[in-house]
Protein backbone atom coordinates (compact mmCIF):
# COMPACT_ATOMS: atom_id res chain seq x y z
CA UNK A 1 0.00 0.00 0.00
CA UNK A 2 0.93 3.23 -0.48
CA UNK A 3 0.79 5.93 2.81
CA UNK A 4 1.18 9.98 2.67
CA UNK A 5 2.74 11.19 6.03
CA UNK A 6 1.58 14.91 5.93
CA UNK A 7 4.02 17.26 8.73
CA UNK A 8 1.48 19.94 10.72
CA UNK A 9 4.09 21.87 12.35
CA UNK A 10 4.11 25.61 13.61
CA UNK A 11 6.28 26.85 11.19
CA UNK A 12 6.72 30.12 13.05
CA UNK A 13 9.77 27.62 14.56
CA UNK A 14 11.67 27.58 11.41
CA UNK A 15 12.00 31.36 11.02
CA UNK A 16 15.14 30.34 13.17
CA UNK A 17 18.05 29.84 10.65
CA UNK A 18 19.97 27.27 12.71
CA UNK A 19 16.57 25.13 13.52
CA UNK A 20 15.63 25.37 9.78
CA UNK A 21 19.11 23.70 8.87
CA UNK A 22 19.25 20.95 11.53
CA UNK A 23 15.49 19.66 10.62
CA UNK A 24 17.06 20.00 6.47
CA UNK A 25 19.79 17.65 8.01
CA UNK A 26 17.35 15.01 9.65
CA UNK A 27 15.05 15.28 6.39
CA UNK A 28 17.85 13.94 4.79
CA UNK A 29 18.63 11.53 6.72
CA UNK A 30 15.56 10.15 7.06
CA UNK A 31 14.64 10.38 3.66
CA UNK A 32 17.61 8.86 2.48
CA UNK A 33 16.86 6.10 5.18
CA UNK A 34 13.57 6.22 2.62
CA UNK A 35 14.90 5.25 -0.46
CA UNK A 36 17.07 2.92 0.87
CA UNK A 37 14.78 0.61 1.85
CA UNK A 38 13.05 1.71 -1.33
CA UNK A 39 10.25 2.66 0.25
CA UNK A 40 10.26 5.94 -0.79
CA UNK A 41 7.52 7.05 -3.36
CA UNK A 42 7.93 11.09 -3.32
CA UNK A 43 7.46 13.94 -1.25
CA UNK A 44 8.55 17.73 -0.75
CA UNK A 45 8.67 20.60 1.99
CA UNK A 46 6.00 23.15 1.27
CA UNK A 47 6.78 26.57 1.12
CA UNK A 48 5.44 29.05 3.81
CA UNK A 49 1.47 28.92 4.38
CA UNK A 50 2.18 32.62 3.72
CA UNK A 51 2.22 31.48 -0.10
CA UNK A 52 -0.65 29.75 -0.09
CA UNK A 53 -3.82 30.50 -2.52
CA UNK A 54 -6.90 28.67 -2.24
CA UNK A 55 -9.76 28.30 -4.48
CA UNK A 56 -13.34 27.35 -3.52
CA UNK A 57 -16.38 26.38 -4.73
CA UNK A 58 -19.62 27.30 -3.17
CA UNK A 59 -23.19 27.56 -4.80
CA UNK A 60 -21.14 26.50 -7.92
CA UNK A 61 -18.86 29.68 -8.12
CA UNK A 62 -15.24 28.83 -7.81
CA UNK A 63 -13.41 31.95 -5.86
CA UNK A 64 -9.89 32.66 -4.99
CA UNK A 65 -8.70 33.53 -1.81
CA UNK A 66 -5.91 34.70 0.12
CA UNK A 67 -4.23 31.71 3.01
CA UNK A 68 -4.67 28.18 3.50
CA UNK A 69 -8.06 26.33 3.37
CA UNK A 70 -8.23 26.99 7.31
CA UNK A 71 -5.53 28.89 9.89
CA UNK A 72 -4.59 26.30 11.98
CA UNK A 73 -1.87 26.83 14.89
CA UNK A 74 -0.23 23.71 13.03
CA UNK A 75 -0.01 24.16 9.24
CA UNK A 76 0.86 21.66 6.00
CA UNK A 77 4.79 21.79 5.88
CA UNK A 78 5.53 18.78 3.69
CA UNK A 79 4.56 15.11 2.70
CA UNK A 80 6.05 12.08 2.51
CA UNK A 81 4.45 9.60 0.01
CA UNK A 82 5.86 6.02 0.93
CA UNK A 83 5.02 2.58 0.18
CA UNK A 84 4.53 0.27 3.09
CA UNK A 85 3.29 -3.05 4.10
CA UNK A 86 0.37 -1.79 6.09
CA UNK A 87 -0.14 0.76 8.53
CA UNK A 88 2.17 -0.19 11.12
CA UNK A 89 4.87 -0.18 8.77
CA UNK A 90 3.88 3.52 8.13
CA UNK A 91 3.17 4.41 11.72
CA UNK A 92 6.82 2.83 12.31
CA UNK A 93 8.19 5.39 9.72
CA UNK A 94 5.58 8.05 11.00
CA UNK A 95 7.57 7.98 14.40
CA UNK A 96 10.77 8.35 13.13
CA UNK A 97 10.10 11.60 10.99
CA UNK A 98 11.60 14.30 12.28
CA UNK A 99 10.24 17.51 14.08
CA UNK A 100 11.66 20.09 15.41
CA UNK A 101 9.32 20.76 18.72
CA UNK A 102 5.92 20.04 18.89
CA UNK A 103 3.81 18.74 15.70
CA UNK A 104 1.87 16.23 14.33
CA UNK A 105 2.32 13.75 11.12
CA UNK A 106 -1.09 12.40 9.65
CA UNK A 107 -1.24 9.17 8.10
CA UNK A 108 -3.38 8.27 5.32
CA UNK A 109 -3.35 5.80 2.78
CA UNK A 110 -3.69 6.42 -1.11
CA UNK A 111 -6.67 5.40 -2.54
CA UNK A 112 -5.25 3.57 -4.79
CA UNK B 1 -31.34 -22.73 16.61
CA UNK B 2 -30.18 -26.61 17.16
CA UNK B 3 -29.47 -27.06 20.78
CA UNK B 4 -26.12 -28.20 18.74
CA UNK B 5 -25.52 -25.20 16.49
CA UNK B 6 -26.22 -22.68 19.77
CA UNK B 7 -23.59 -25.17 21.75
CA UNK B 8 -21.22 -24.73 18.76
CA UNK B 9 -21.67 -21.22 18.41
CA UNK B 10 -21.17 -19.99 21.82
CA UNK B 11 -18.23 -22.37 22.51
CA UNK B 12 -15.86 -21.78 19.21
CA UNK B 13 -17.63 -18.95 17.51
CA UNK B 14 -15.22 -17.17 18.51
CA UNK B 15 -12.07 -19.42 17.48
CA UNK B 16 -14.10 -19.57 14.46
CA UNK B 17 -14.68 -15.70 13.18
CA UNK B 18 -10.85 -14.76 14.44
CA UNK B 19 -9.69 -18.02 12.20
CA UNK B 20 -11.84 -16.56 9.46
CA UNK B 21 -10.54 -13.23 9.62
CA UNK B 22 -6.95 -13.77 9.51
CA UNK B 23 -7.04 -16.08 6.82
CA UNK B 24 -8.89 -13.39 5.05
CA UNK B 25 -7.76 -10.13 6.24
CA UNK B 26 -11.57 -8.71 6.26
CA UNK B 27 -13.32 -8.44 9.51
CA UNK B 28 -16.86 -7.96 7.31
CA UNK B 29 -16.12 -10.46 5.09
CA UNK B 30 -15.67 -12.77 8.19
CA UNK B 31 -19.00 -12.14 9.76
CA UNK B 32 -20.65 -12.60 6.72
CA UNK B 33 -19.64 -16.10 5.80
CA UNK B 34 -19.60 -17.10 9.61
CA UNK B 35 -23.14 -15.92 10.08
CA UNK B 36 -24.29 -17.86 6.18
CA UNK B 37 -22.57 -20.90 7.57
CA UNK B 38 -24.41 -21.28 10.83
CA UNK B 39 -27.56 -21.03 8.09
CA UNK B 40 -26.17 -23.55 6.32
CA UNK B 41 -25.57 -25.70 9.40
CA UNK B 42 -29.11 -25.28 10.69
CA UNK B 43 -30.49 -27.18 7.35
CA UNK B 44 -27.55 -30.19 7.17
CA UNK B 45 -27.54 -30.48 10.97
CA UNK B 46 -31.32 -31.03 11.13
CA UNK B 47 -30.97 -33.93 8.48
CA UNK B 48 -27.38 -36.22 9.48
CA UNK B 49 -27.16 -34.89 12.89
CA UNK B 50 -24.52 -32.46 14.18
CA UNK B 51 -20.88 -33.37 13.05
CA UNK B 52 -18.06 -34.85 14.98
CA UNK B 53 -16.74 -31.64 15.16
CA UNK B 54 -18.90 -29.00 14.83
CA UNK B 55 -16.35 -25.99 14.75
CA UNK B 56 -14.44 -27.46 12.21
CA UNK B 57 -18.18 -27.82 10.08
CA UNK B 58 -18.39 -24.04 10.40
CA UNK B 59 -15.05 -23.00 9.37
CA UNK B 60 -14.80 -25.08 6.37
CA UNK B 61 -18.25 -24.07 5.66
CA UNK B 62 -17.80 -20.04 6.36
CA UNK B 63 -13.98 -20.50 4.13
CA UNK B 64 -16.18 -21.66 1.35
CA UNK B 65 -18.60 -19.17 1.48
CA UNK B 66 -16.04 -16.83 2.15
CA UNK B 67 -14.37 -17.71 -1.54
CA UNK B 68 -17.51 -17.50 -2.80
CA UNK B 69 -18.29 -13.94 -1.57
CA UNK B 70 -14.93 -13.10 -3.06
CA UNK B 71 -15.59 -14.47 -6.44
CA UNK B 72 -19.16 -12.91 -6.72
CA UNK B 73 -17.26 -9.12 -5.88
CA UNK B 74 -14.73 -9.44 -8.75
CA UNK B 75 -17.76 -10.43 -10.86
CA UNK B 76 -19.47 -7.19 -9.85
CA UNK B 77 -16.18 -5.29 -10.21
CA UNK B 78 -15.85 -7.01 -13.71
CA UNK B 79 -12.82 -8.84 -13.43
CA UNK B 80 -12.50 -12.55 -14.45
CA UNK B 81 -13.87 -15.08 -11.56
CA UNK B 82 -11.36 -17.51 -10.43
CA UNK B 83 -12.73 -21.12 -11.88
CA UNK B 84 -15.77 -22.17 -9.98
CA UNK B 85 -15.40 -24.64 -7.22
CA UNK B 86 -17.61 -27.57 -7.12
CA UNK B 87 -20.55 -27.21 -4.33
CA UNK B 88 -19.18 -30.37 -2.12
CA UNK B 89 -21.66 -32.29 -0.36
CA UNK B 90 -22.04 -32.15 3.11
CA UNK B 91 -19.92 -35.67 3.66
CA UNK B 92 -17.00 -33.95 1.77
CA UNK B 93 -16.70 -30.72 4.13
CA UNK B 94 -17.37 -33.74 7.37
CA UNK B 95 -14.36 -35.26 5.56
CA UNK B 96 -12.44 -32.31 4.97
CA UNK B 97 -12.90 -30.75 8.73
CA UNK B 98 -11.01 -33.34 10.30
CA UNK B 99 -8.08 -30.59 10.71
CA UNK B 100 -7.24 -28.28 13.89
CA UNK B 101 -9.07 -24.50 13.63
CA UNK B 102 -5.70 -22.50 13.90
CA UNK B 103 -6.62 -20.19 17.32
CA UNK B 104 -6.06 -16.81 15.88
CA UNK B 105 -8.29 -14.97 18.35
CA UNK B 106 -5.11 -13.22 19.69
CA UNK B 107 -4.56 -11.53 16.49
CA UNK B 108 -8.11 -10.45 16.05
CA UNK B 109 -7.60 -8.75 19.57
CA UNK B 110 -4.71 -6.65 18.46
CA UNK B 111 -6.63 -5.90 15.23
CA UNK B 112 -9.36 -4.86 17.67
CA UNK B 113 -7.10 -3.16 19.97
CA UNK B 114 -4.99 -1.33 17.70
CA UNK B 115 -4.15 2.31 18.41
CA UNK B 116 -5.87 3.55 15.54
CA UNK B 117 -8.97 2.35 16.35
CA UNK B 118 -11.24 4.93 18.64
CA UNK B 119 -11.05 3.82 21.96
CA UNK B 120 -14.53 4.17 22.67
CA UNK B 121 -15.02 1.30 19.52
CA UNK B 122 -11.83 -1.44 20.53
CA UNK B 123 -14.13 -3.16 23.79
CA UNK B 124 -17.28 -3.31 21.60
CA UNK B 125 -15.37 -4.79 18.50
CA UNK B 126 -13.32 -7.02 20.61
CA UNK B 127 -16.48 -8.46 22.40
CA UNK B 128 -18.06 -8.46 19.39
CA UNK B 129 -15.90 -10.10 16.92
CA UNK B 130 -13.64 -12.07 19.44
CA UNK B 131 -16.78 -13.00 22.18
CA UNK B 132 -19.00 -13.22 19.59
CA UNK B 133 -21.94 -11.05 21.83
CA UNK B 134 -24.86 -9.33 19.80
CA UNK B 135 -24.72 -5.59 19.24
CA UNK B 136 -27.93 -5.63 21.12
CA UNK B 137 -26.54 -7.22 24.02
CA UNK B 138 -22.99 -5.06 23.61
CA UNK B 139 -25.33 -2.05 23.20
CA UNK B 140 -27.19 -3.43 27.48
CA UNK B 141 -23.90 -3.69 28.41
CA UNK B 142 -22.77 -0.24 27.36
CA UNK B 143 -25.44 1.71 27.63
CA UNK B 144 -26.05 2.98 24.68
CA UNK B 145 -28.59 2.00 21.49
CA UNK B 146 -28.09 -0.39 19.09
CA UNK B 147 -27.70 1.62 15.99
CA UNK B 148 -24.86 3.89 18.19
CA UNK B 149 -23.12 0.94 18.78
CA UNK B 150 -23.66 -0.63 15.25
CA UNK B 151 -22.95 2.89 13.61
CA UNK B 152 -19.49 2.39 15.96
CA UNK B 153 -18.60 -0.85 15.05
CA UNK B 154 -18.88 -0.04 10.79
CA UNK B 155 -16.51 2.93 11.27
CA UNK B 156 -13.80 1.01 13.04
CA UNK B 157 -14.25 -2.13 10.93
CA UNK B 158 -14.42 0.18 8.13
CA UNK B 159 -10.87 2.01 9.56
CA UNK B 160 -9.43 -1.26 9.86
CA UNK B 161 -9.66 -2.25 6.08
CA UNK B 162 -9.08 1.01 4.91
CA UNK B 163 -6.18 2.08 6.62
CA UNK B 164 -4.42 -0.75 6.37
CA UNK B 165 -4.51 -1.86 10.08
CA UNK B 166 -2.31 -5.27 9.82
CA UNK B 167 -4.00 -8.98 11.11
CA UNK B 168 -0.40 -9.82 12.89
CA UNK B 169 0.60 -9.78 16.85
CA UNK B 170 3.08 -6.73 17.07
CA UNK B 171 6.27 -7.19 17.30
CA UNK B 172 8.11 -6.77 20.64
CA UNK B 173 9.42 -2.82 20.02
CA UNK B 174 5.42 -2.23 19.69
CA UNK B 175 4.78 -4.15 22.75
CA UNK B 176 4.50 -1.43 25.76
CA UNK B 177 1.79 0.93 23.88
CA UNK B 178 -0.09 -1.99 22.45
CA UNK B 179 -0.39 -3.95 24.91
CA UNK B 180 -1.74 -1.48 27.21
CA UNK B 181 -4.63 -1.00 24.69
CA UNK B 182 -5.11 -4.65 25.20
CA UNK B 183 -5.34 -4.52 28.51
CA UNK B 184 -7.56 -1.96 29.06
CA UNK B 185 -10.11 -2.88 26.14
CA UNK B 186 -9.99 -6.37 28.47
CA UNK B 187 -10.49 -4.44 31.16
CA UNK B 188 -13.47 -2.76 30.04
CA UNK B 189 -14.86 -5.93 29.03
CA UNK B 190 -14.45 -7.77 32.22
CA UNK B 191 -15.58 -4.87 34.27
CA UNK B 192 -18.98 -5.47 32.28
CA UNK B 193 -19.03 -9.27 33.21
CA UNK B 194 -18.27 -8.65 36.89
CA UNK B 195 -20.96 -6.29 37.37
CA UNK B 196 -23.26 -9.19 36.45
CA UNK B 197 -22.87 -11.19 39.96
CA UNK B 198 -25.10 -13.64 39.37
CA UNK B 199 -23.58 -14.43 35.95
CA UNK B 200 -26.49 -14.92 34.57
CA UNK B 201 -26.94 -11.83 32.28
CA UNK B 202 -25.62 -11.13 28.32
CA UNK B 203 -22.06 -10.70 29.31
CA UNK B 204 -22.02 -14.05 31.47
CA UNK B 205 -20.37 -15.59 28.57
CA UNK B 206 -17.37 -13.26 28.42
CA UNK B 207 -15.89 -13.92 32.15
CA UNK B 208 -14.47 -16.91 30.96
CA UNK B 209 -13.32 -15.78 27.50
CA UNK B 210 -11.18 -12.81 29.36
CA UNK B 211 -9.85 -15.20 32.00
CA UNK B 212 -8.96 -17.37 29.00
CA UNK B 213 -7.10 -14.70 26.82
CA UNK B 214 -5.35 -12.76 29.29
CA UNK B 215 -3.90 -16.35 29.92
CA UNK B 216 -2.78 -16.47 26.55
CA UNK B 217 -1.57 -13.13 26.81
CA UNK B 218 0.49 -14.06 29.61
CA UNK B 219 2.21 -16.57 27.87
CA UNK B 220 2.63 -14.40 24.64
CA UNK B 221 4.44 -11.94 26.86
CA UNK B 222 6.39 -13.27 30.10
CA UNK B 223 8.16 -10.56 30.83
CA UNK B 224 5.20 -8.04 30.96
CA UNK B 225 4.45 -7.51 34.72
CA UNK B 226 1.51 -5.96 33.98
CA UNK B 227 -0.28 -8.68 31.70
CA UNK B 228 0.51 -10.89 34.46
CA UNK B 229 -1.23 -8.84 36.93
CA UNK B 230 -4.51 -8.22 34.90
CA UNK B 231 -4.36 -12.13 34.50
CA UNK B 232 -4.29 -12.64 38.24
CA UNK B 233 -6.48 -9.92 39.18
CA UNK B 234 -9.33 -11.80 36.98
CA UNK B 235 -8.81 -14.89 38.87
CA UNK B 236 -9.00 -13.60 42.34
CA UNK B 237 -12.11 -11.30 40.99
CA UNK B 238 -13.27 -15.10 39.10
CA UNK B 239 -12.58 -16.92 42.01
CA UNK B 240 -15.29 -14.75 44.16
CA UNK B 241 -17.75 -14.90 41.78
CA UNK B 242 -19.76 -18.07 43.81
CA UNK B 243 -19.98 -16.24 47.13
CA UNK B 244 -20.97 -12.51 45.66
CA UNK B 245 -24.65 -13.45 46.06
CA UNK B 246 -26.62 -14.31 49.50
CA UNK B 247 -29.37 -17.17 49.27
CA UNK B 248 -31.63 -14.41 48.74
CA UNK B 249 -30.00 -13.29 45.62
CA UNK B 250 -28.86 -10.00 47.56
CA UNK B 251 -25.60 -8.95 47.07
CA UNK B 252 -22.39 -9.73 49.73
CA UNK B 253 -19.57 -7.02 50.14
CA UNK B 254 -16.27 -8.53 50.00
CA UNK B 255 -15.51 -9.04 53.82
CA UNK B 256 -18.65 -10.59 54.63
CA UNK B 257 -18.33 -13.47 51.80
CA UNK B 258 -18.20 -17.13 52.99
CA UNK B 259 -14.63 -17.37 51.86
CA UNK B 260 -14.92 -21.44 52.06
CA UNK B 261 -17.25 -20.92 48.65
CA UNK B 262 -14.30 -19.63 46.76
CA UNK B 263 -12.69 -20.94 44.20
CA UNK B 264 -9.35 -22.29 45.55
CA UNK B 265 -7.92 -23.26 41.93
CA UNK B 266 -8.27 -19.64 40.69
CA UNK B 267 -6.58 -17.89 43.72
CA UNK B 268 -3.70 -20.47 43.93
CA UNK B 269 -3.59 -19.68 39.69
CA UNK B 270 -4.02 -15.82 40.08
CA UNK B 271 -1.05 -16.29 43.02
CA UNK B 272 1.12 -17.93 40.86
CA UNK B 273 0.26 -15.18 38.22
CA UNK B 274 0.75 -12.46 40.69
CA UNK B 275 4.54 -13.69 41.87
CA UNK B 276 5.44 -13.49 38.42
CA UNK B 277 4.63 -9.79 38.24
CA UNK B 278 6.30 -8.59 41.18
CA UNK B 279 9.92 -7.36 40.68
CA UNK B 280 10.98 -3.65 39.98
CA UNK B 281 8.10 -0.64 41.00
CA UNK B 282 4.92 -2.33 40.70
CA UNK B 283 2.30 -0.76 37.83
CA UNK B 284 -1.21 0.20 38.68
CA UNK B 285 -2.58 -3.32 37.82
CA UNK B 286 -0.30 -5.19 39.78
CA UNK B 287 -1.25 -2.94 42.65
CA UNK B 288 -4.75 -3.80 41.77
CA UNK B 289 -3.92 -7.31 42.10
CA UNK B 290 -2.06 -7.33 44.93
CA UNK B 291 -5.15 -5.55 46.98
CA UNK B 292 -7.21 -8.60 45.23
CA UNK B 293 -4.75 -10.96 46.14
CA UNK B 294 -4.88 -9.52 50.11
CA UNK B 295 -9.23 -9.69 50.28
CA UNK B 296 -8.33 -13.27 49.27
CA UNK B 297 -5.86 -14.37 51.82
CA UNK B 298 -9.10 -14.31 54.15
CA UNK B 299 -9.25 -17.71 52.95
CA UNK B 300 -6.19 -19.20 54.62
CA UNK B 301 -5.65 -16.75 57.41
CA UNK B 302 -9.63 -15.95 58.53
CA UNK B 303 -8.68 -12.15 58.70
CA UNK B 304 -8.82 -9.04 56.24
CA UNK B 305 -5.37 -7.39 56.31
CA UNK B 306 -6.84 -3.96 56.40
CA UNK B 307 -3.73 -1.85 56.85
CA UNK B 308 -1.98 -3.64 54.17
CA UNK B 309 -4.75 -3.01 51.76
CA UNK B 310 -4.64 0.31 52.56
CA UNK B 311 -1.03 0.38 52.05
CA UNK B 312 -1.57 -0.60 48.81
CA UNK B 313 -4.84 1.79 48.30
CA UNK B 314 -2.02 4.64 48.79
CA UNK B 315 0.57 3.38 46.46
CA UNK B 316 -2.37 3.51 43.61
CA UNK B 317 -3.33 6.23 44.71
CA UNK B 318 -0.51 8.00 43.34
CA UNK B 319 -0.33 6.42 39.76
CA UNK B 320 -4.15 6.64 39.37
CA UNK B 321 -5.35 9.47 41.45
CA UNK B 322 -8.98 9.23 40.48
CA UNK B 323 -12.66 8.94 42.42
CA UNK B 324 -12.58 5.12 42.03
CA UNK B 325 -9.73 4.59 43.78
CA UNK B 326 -9.91 7.62 46.29
CA UNK B 327 -13.41 6.20 47.00
CA UNK B 328 -11.82 2.65 47.28
CA UNK B 329 -8.86 3.83 49.54
CA UNK B 330 -11.49 5.43 51.74
CA UNK B 331 -13.32 2.25 52.51
CA UNK B 332 -10.17 0.71 53.51
CA UNK B 333 -9.15 3.58 55.90
CA UNK B 334 -12.59 3.10 57.89
CA UNK B 335 -11.60 -0.59 58.25
CA UNK B 336 -8.03 -0.09 59.14
CA UNK B 337 -8.20 3.41 61.07
CA UNK B 338 -12.50 3.62 62.19
CA UNK B 339 -15.64 4.27 60.53
CA UNK B 340 -15.31 8.31 61.20
CA UNK B 341 -11.70 8.25 59.49
CA UNK B 342 -13.47 6.91 56.19
CA UNK B 343 -16.65 9.12 56.27
CA UNK B 344 -14.14 11.80 56.68
CA UNK B 345 -12.44 10.88 53.73
CA UNK B 346 -15.54 9.82 51.64
CA UNK B 347 -17.21 13.31 52.85
CA UNK B 348 -13.94 15.03 50.97
CA UNK B 349 -14.99 13.28 47.80
CA UNK B 350 -18.19 14.86 47.99
CA UNK B 351 -20.16 16.85 45.32
CA UNK B 352 -22.78 17.57 43.18
CA UNK B 353 -21.16 14.39 40.21
CA UNK B 354 -20.60 12.34 43.44
CA UNK B 355 -23.83 12.23 44.75
CA UNK B 356 -24.92 10.89 41.40
CA UNK B 357 -22.34 8.08 41.85
CA UNK B 358 -23.95 4.82 43.41
CA UNK B 359 -21.11 3.54 45.04
CA UNK B 360 -19.94 7.09 46.50
CA UNK B 361 -23.94 6.90 47.93
CA UNK B 362 -23.52 3.72 49.54
CA UNK B 363 -20.19 3.79 50.72
CA UNK B 364 -21.64 7.27 52.81
CA UNK B 365 -24.70 5.46 53.90
CA UNK B 366 -22.75 2.47 55.32
CA UNK B 367 -20.08 4.52 57.04
CA UNK B 368 -23.33 6.96 58.67
CA UNK B 369 -24.68 3.83 59.73
CA UNK B 370 -21.58 1.92 61.44
CA UNK B 371 -21.66 5.13 63.01
CA UNK B 372 -24.68 5.37 64.75
CA UNK B 373 -26.07 8.10 62.63
CA UNK B 374 -29.28 6.30 61.73
CA UNK B 375 -31.67 9.36 60.39
CA UNK B 376 -28.48 10.52 58.00
CA UNK B 377 -27.88 6.60 57.15
CA UNK B 378 -31.43 6.21 56.21
CA UNK B 379 -31.91 8.84 53.65
CA UNK B 380 -28.38 8.36 52.45
CA UNK B 381 -29.74 4.70 51.71
CA UNK B 382 -32.70 6.09 50.25
CA UNK B 383 -30.32 8.68 47.66
CA UNK B 384 -28.76 5.03 46.64
CA UNK B 385 -31.52 3.07 45.75
CA UNK B 386 -32.78 6.50 44.10
CA UNK B 387 -29.72 6.17 41.58
CA UNK B 388 -31.38 2.56 40.03
CA UNK B 389 -29.00 0.02 41.39
CA UNK B 390 -29.06 -3.71 40.16
CA UNK B 391 -31.51 -6.13 41.52
CA UNK B 392 -28.41 -7.82 44.18
CA UNK B 393 -27.55 -4.34 45.13
CA UNK B 394 -31.13 -3.13 45.52
CA UNK B 395 -31.74 -5.97 47.99
CA UNK B 396 -28.86 -5.38 50.05
CA UNK B 397 -29.09 -1.74 50.31
CA UNK B 398 -33.01 -2.27 51.25
CA UNK B 399 -31.79 -4.45 53.68
CA UNK B 400 -29.24 -2.23 55.33
CA UNK B 401 -31.20 0.28 55.25
CA UNK B 402 -33.87 -1.39 57.53
CA UNK B 403 -30.95 -1.98 59.77
CA UNK B 404 -29.86 1.45 60.10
Amino acid sequence: MQYGLFIYEDERIYEDEAVYKAILAEHDKFSGELAASGKLRGGSELKSVRTATTVRQKDGQRTVHDGPFAETREQLGGFYLIEAEDLDEALAWARKLPLAAEGSVEVRPLNT
Amino acid sequence: MSAALERAVREAGGRVRAALAARFRDLDLAEEAFAEACLAALSAWSETGPPRDPAAWLYTAASRRALDLIRRARVRAGLRPDPVAPVPTPEEIAAEADQPIPDERLRLIFVCCHPAVAPDARAALTLRLVCGLSTAEIAAAFLTTEPTLAQRLVRAKRKISEAGVPFEVPGRDAWPERMDAVLSTLEVAYAKAYEDAAGVGAHAEFAGEVLRLSALLADLAPEDREVHAFAALVRFAEARRPARLDETGAMLPLDEQDAALWDARLIGEGEALLRRATGGPPGPRALQAAIHAAHCSRLRTGVTPWPDILALYDALLKLRPDPVVRLNRAVALAEAAGPQAGLAEVEALGGAQAERWLPWRAAQAHLLARLGLSDQARAAFDAALALDPAPAERLYLERRRALA
